[in-house]
């Protein structure tokens, strides 16, 4: 077996959970279509589908975590190193620069007509996105601790 | 009877625990002798997963037995 790979358990149950989420994804998609139908708005358009995708992704992310199938056995230490650490603050701050001048000098014309709040969907989805990947690594490094209690 | 199929309550393997204990081994050296997790060993022991045959073969060389010693079950197993 290579490293960082799940053994076969873990890959029986991750790939069990992808199915059930998907499938649950599938349901809600449905249902929210059938709701749509009988017309019954729960969320604006492209929100109700982030939201129903956020959720049957945080599902699959915890139910993973939660059956030990994130990490394999031998994973070694994801950790950053120096270099790419700089490397993303440079082209985090690059990025930043570059946004801020074409705001500033080009008057940049949104391509929306203000109605659109895609941009905004899309940055919630982000940050939530980025708290969940944080707690699921958080979880997964605990969980990867030795345990003494394993005679 | 070898190991029933997927699903099915295996019941415990309690060859396998005391082999590895007879080999003063923990699940964690076990499991990482083998490459899998403690807990698929813990699984294993507590009859909640059914190993493949290949790693049944990788426990029963690291333990120093055969496939019938551990995860061979006869009739009077089965039925205790």
């Amino acid at each position: 077996m290579r490293r960082n790979e799940l053994d076969e358990m873990q890959l029986q149950k991750r790939n069990k959970i992808g199915n059930q989420a998907f499938m649950l994804l599938f349901y809600l998609l449905m249902t929210d279509i059938g709701l749509y139908g009988f017309g019954f708005r729960w969320l604006k358009y492209p929100l109700n589908v982030y939201v129903l995708m956020m959720v049957c992704m945080t599902y699959y992310l915890i139910r993973v975590v939660w059956q030990s199938s994130f990490v394999g056995p031998q994973q070694s230490k994801k950790t950053m190193g120096k270099k790419t650490r700089y490397l993303t603050g440079a082209v985090g701050f690059v990025a930043a620069v570059t946004v801020f001048i074409f705001q500033k000098y080009f008057n940049v014309i949104p391509a929306s007509n203000g109605q659109d709040d895609g941009a905004l969907i899309l940055m919630v989805f982000s940050i939530v996105l980025i708290i969940i990947a944080a707690g699921v690594s958080f979880i997964a490094k605990r969980q990867n601790k030795d345990d003494n209690n394993s005679m | 009877m070898l190991l029933k199929s997927r699903g099915d309550d295996v019941g415990k393997n309690l060859r396998l625990k005391s082999s590895r204990a007879a080999k003063d081994m923990s699940q964690k050296v076990l499991a990482e002798a083998a490459g899998v997790t403690r807990q698929t060993i813990n699984a294993i022991e507590n009859g909640d997963y059914n190993p493949s045959v290949n790693l049944c073969i990788s426990i029963c060389r690291i333990l120093g037995k055969t496939l019938d010693q551990i995860f061979w079950e006869d009739d009077d197993d089965a039925e205790k």
